[in-house]
């Protein structure tokens, strides 16, 4: 450790203005936070600071999506493994080069987007295909907008959506059947794996799958979507420690029983069916929670979450789509700073009338 | 009073506890012209003067002539610290207290044997003799937080004994032994308001609470209100909102403090000027966290001398959230100081602090697994930032914790987007300048400076406004007073030529 710090601290100079690396800045800078608590003192009130910062707050996520990766490996193989590291190393190449032409820091948002990302592409999807989503998230869907804060799109599915534009076959053809057993794919690499329908695909051809199947995941559907188990308890794990905003969660999933249970005149099974199928409560936990793309008061956030979770249904039954919840969450997102103006300013109404 | 929101105690170690040391005589006073209201521009006292103890050193002109008082005795040094006056006492061994009796001074805090009410004079008068011994800074107006004007009657005076900012005196210190004294400068403001309410907000579990609604369950005109205890809901402007008082041209609503009822109750009582101090000494780098009785001016320096754990520390003049740091070497206890907060100076690294589970940090959110069960012990907090500057990321902490309900980090981002309409749109003018919004920011924003900025921008450009106003309306006046002896001439000229005709028709 000690080691470690006086590499550091000796190769500083290297980096400063005037070394021979100034343009790396950003880069040495990242691995020097990341490594070490920074030195960054308060220069004026209040003079100390909770303690927790951003690089905490994002990595919460990848401890909440640890049993969704574990589940993904399980069933689908250690490809999966792979597409966590090439979307990391090709959206990270992305915002490294940016940090450096901007000579501005890295942001920690990354490391949430690439591990997101991933996690709802088709197990199948060929590596190349991945690297290119994760980099045109970050790019188009962040960066553009002025990086990190700025994006109101989430970056992971803009992602998605340019993959499912660009190459719908492989979007929906990748879909490889989930390993079986105690052990499953956790030794294979899988990648000559039989593809399959999803169970939402299957469905509106009769075939409902079993709701067990559904509920530990052994379906196939994107990677780390499929286990209803490995999803409720990383998403617990956010509401508990209370990075994601339980208001969005909860009408989210609300509305969409709702109205599934209209659809489907209140029969419980198809209700919990779709309830755990897809990537609805994937989406309804990682996805939609996404501070910067959501809405900014908690009033704002039902009415977000309503919009997801009914037009989630609605694109489920009644368009050409089986799955909807990618497209639902982008429509939040677009409805995100319109839901802001009008209760902000509802808000400051209020607060003009209290005194 | 509704269910309050926001607000968020910080657990920090170094809690004062409610013991309360006299200071000895210090070897200097060193007097700070410049305190968080006053600036005592006006020096009255010559450089190698000798004044005695009670002399008025400096007044600062703009707010109703406060006096800076010597509490002792002793040889002016002027300039020797900039901005401050420094004195040299005389005899160290026994300088004279202030004027008046032996410990008429201390009076000020504990409480003096003489009679209640408001000794002689009408309600002016009394405020004169207020203003003249200082204890008139004590009053602040409840609505701006600004020293009150003493030419003004209040309607209603909102006595807040909540001080839970780390770390400020405590009204438990205070009012140790003191609830009498307490009690009778509640009668002596009462006197002041000529027949106003006054609301005295008693933080929730208050250890004096049940004893002072006995105390002063005679007075119709004093009530009690409960508050949350929490940081800041005992602020005056927040009780005033709750109470409803908040609003309308009417009146003013004085606030005052624990230690200003005290003051003033000490002032009247025994005539003495009110230059003595009870502060609190606190914050993780005090070896034993405490109360001291000290006068103004008192050396910061000889105060913390064997009182700290650590060479390498940050002095706060005033709480962790809101006060400012000071050189202890060159400053003195300022007239309004409430407490010094001595903090570590950051200067180790840990590896991979982000990622630790964090069994005894002291965190807002639950990110910690201390937060998952909370009421553990406190922090050892230090200097450091937590973190870098980052974009915010919406997190919504700084609304969570807002206790007047504004929206910093909108309020940020239009501020940055130089958008200065939308700002005061957004009631930045409720800001209290708590600093919590600063203290929970995960991306380290400091978004109690762009608050205090935004509200000085929205400031001056409502004067720059207020100044075109002005312009216009004197040249409009000048057009119209030009038109009009203009005119006035023109008739002069008629009437002349009129005349001039009439003459040559005659």
């Amino acid at each position: 450790m000690k080691l470690i710090l006086t590499l550091l601290d000796k190769t500083r100079p290297l980096f400063q203005k005037g070394g021979r690396f100034t343009a790396l800045k950003p880069i040495y800078d990242a691995a020097d936070v990341f490594l070490f608590s920074p030195l960054a003192r308060t220069s004026r009130a209040p003079h100390v600071r909770d303690p927790l910062d951003t690089k905490r707050y994002m990595s919460t996520v990848i401890i909440a999506v640890a049993p969704c990766l574990l589940a993904a490996v399980h069933f689908f193989g250690l490809r999966v493994l792979a597409m966590v590291l090439v979307s990391y190393a090709a959206g990270g190449a992305v915002e490294v080069l940016l940090a450096v032409f901007k000579k501005d820091e890295i942001s920690e948002g990354f490391l949430v987007t690439g591990i997101l990302f991933p996690l709802i592409l088709p197990p199948g999807l060929p590596l190349w295909m991945v690297a290119l989503g994760s980099a045109f998230g970050v790019l188009v869907g962040k960066e553009l907008f002025g990086g990190t804060g700025r994006n109101l799109f989430n970056p992971a599915l803009i992602g998605r959506v340019f993959l499912a534009l660009s190459y719908p076959k492989a979007m929906s053809s990748g879909w490889i059947e989930p390993g079986q057993g105690l052990v499953g794919r956790l030794l294979e690499y899988a990648t000559d794996a039989v593809t399959m329908a999803t169970p939402l695909a299957a469905a509106k051809s009769g075939t409902w799958a079993a709701l067990p199947d559904l509920f530990f995941g052994n379906v196939t559907g994107s990677v780390g979507e499929t286990s209803a188990l490995a999803v409720l308890m990383g998403g617990a794990f956010l509401l508990i420690i209370g990075i994601a905003n339980w208001r969005t969660v909860a009408a989210m999933l609300g509305t969409f029983v709702i109205v599934t249970a209209g659809i489907y005149g209140g029969d419980p099974h198809a209700i919990i069916w779709h309830l755990l199928s897809g990537g609805l409560l994937f989406g309804a936990f990682f996805m939609a929670t996404d501070p910067v793309s959501s809405p900014i008061m908690n009033s704002a956030k039902w009415v977000y979450g309503a919009i997801i979770g009914i037009a989630t249904a609605l694109i489920r039954n009644f368009t050409g789509y089986v799955e909807g919840v990618m497209f639902a969450i982008l429509l939040g997102n677009i409805f995100a700073p319109v839901l802001d103006e009008l209760f902000v300013t509802a808000h400051v109404r209020r607060l003009r009338e209290e005194g | 009073m509704a269910r309050p929101k926001g607000g968020y105690n910080i657990g920090i170690a170094g809690k004062p506890s409610l013991r309360t040391v006299d200071l000895p005589v210090p070897s200097r006073l060193v007097l700070s012209l410049v305190s968080r209201c006053f600036r005592f521009s006006d020096i009255r006292v010559e450089e190698g003067a000798r004044v005695s103890a009670g002399t008025v050193l400096a007044i600062d002109p703009v707010r109703f002539s406060a006096q800076l008082i010597a509490a002792y005795g002793g040889t002016v040094r002027l300039g020797r610290v900039a901005d401050h006056i420094v004195i040299e006492l005389i005899d160290g061994a026994s300088p004279g207290r202030p004027s008046g009796s032996d410990g008429a001074a201390q009076a000020g805090a504990r409480g003096g044997s003489m009679g209640a009410g408001v000794a002689d004079g009408s309600p002016a008068d009394v405020r004169n003799r207020l203003v003249a011994l200082g204890a008139w800074q004590f009053i602040t107006d409840a609505r701006t937080g600004l020293p009150m004007d003493p030419a003004g009657t209040a309607n209603d005076i909102i006595v807040s004994t909540i001080h839970l900012e780390p770390f400020v005196a405590s009204a438990e210190a205070l009012l140790d032994g003191r609830l009498d004294s307490f009690v009778r400068g509640l009668e002596q403001l009462h006197e002041l308001t000529e027949g106003g309410t006054i609301h005295v907000a008693v933080a929730d579990g208050a250890g004096f609470a049940k004893e002072l609604a006995a105390l002063v369950a005679q007075h119709s005109w004093c009530r009690l209100h409960t508050v949350t205890a929490r940081y800041p809901l005992g602020h005056p402007l927040l009780v005033l909102r709750a109470l409803g008082l908040g609003r309308g041209p009417e009146r003013p609503v004085w606030a005052i403090g624990t230690a200003g009822v005290l003051a003033i109750e000490g002032a009247l009582s025994s005539g003495a000027p009110c230059v003595e101090r009870i502060i609190a000494l606190g914050g993780p780098a005090v070896s034993e966290p405490i109360h001291l009785r000290a006068v103004v001016g008192y050396p910061i320096d000889e105060i913390l001398r064997n009182r700290l754990c650590s060479d390498d520390v940050r002095v706060v003049n005033g709480g962790i959230l809101t006060g400012s740091d000071v050189s202890p070497e060159r400053s003195g206890l300022d007239v309004e100081c409430e407490g010094l907060t001595v903090l570590g100076e950051l200067r180790k690294r840990h590896m991979l602090a982000f990622a630790m589970p964090g069994l005894s940090r002291s965190s807002y959110g639950r990110t910690f697994v201390s937060g998952l069960c909370p009421g553990g012990p406190p922090e050892s907090l230090n200097t450091t930032l937590a973190g870098e500057l980052r974009a915010c990321v919406s997190c919504g902490q700084c609304i969570d914790v807002c206790p007047v309900g504004i929206l910093p980090s909108v309020i940020h981002k239009f501020l940055h987007a130089d958008e200065i309409d939308e700002v005061e749109r957004m009631r930045v003018d409720l800001c209290i300048e708590c600093g919590l919004c600063s203290y929970v920011c995960p991306s380290k924003i400091e978004l109690l400076s762009d608050m205090r900025d935004a509200r000085r921008l929205i400031r001056e450009e409502h004067e720059a406004q207020k100044k075109m106003e002005l312009k216009a309306k004197l040249e409009e006046e000048k057009r119209v007073a030009a038109k009009e002896a203009l005119a006035a001439e023109d008739g002069l000229a008629a009437r002349e030529a009129l005349a001039a005709e009439e003459e040559a028709g005659a």
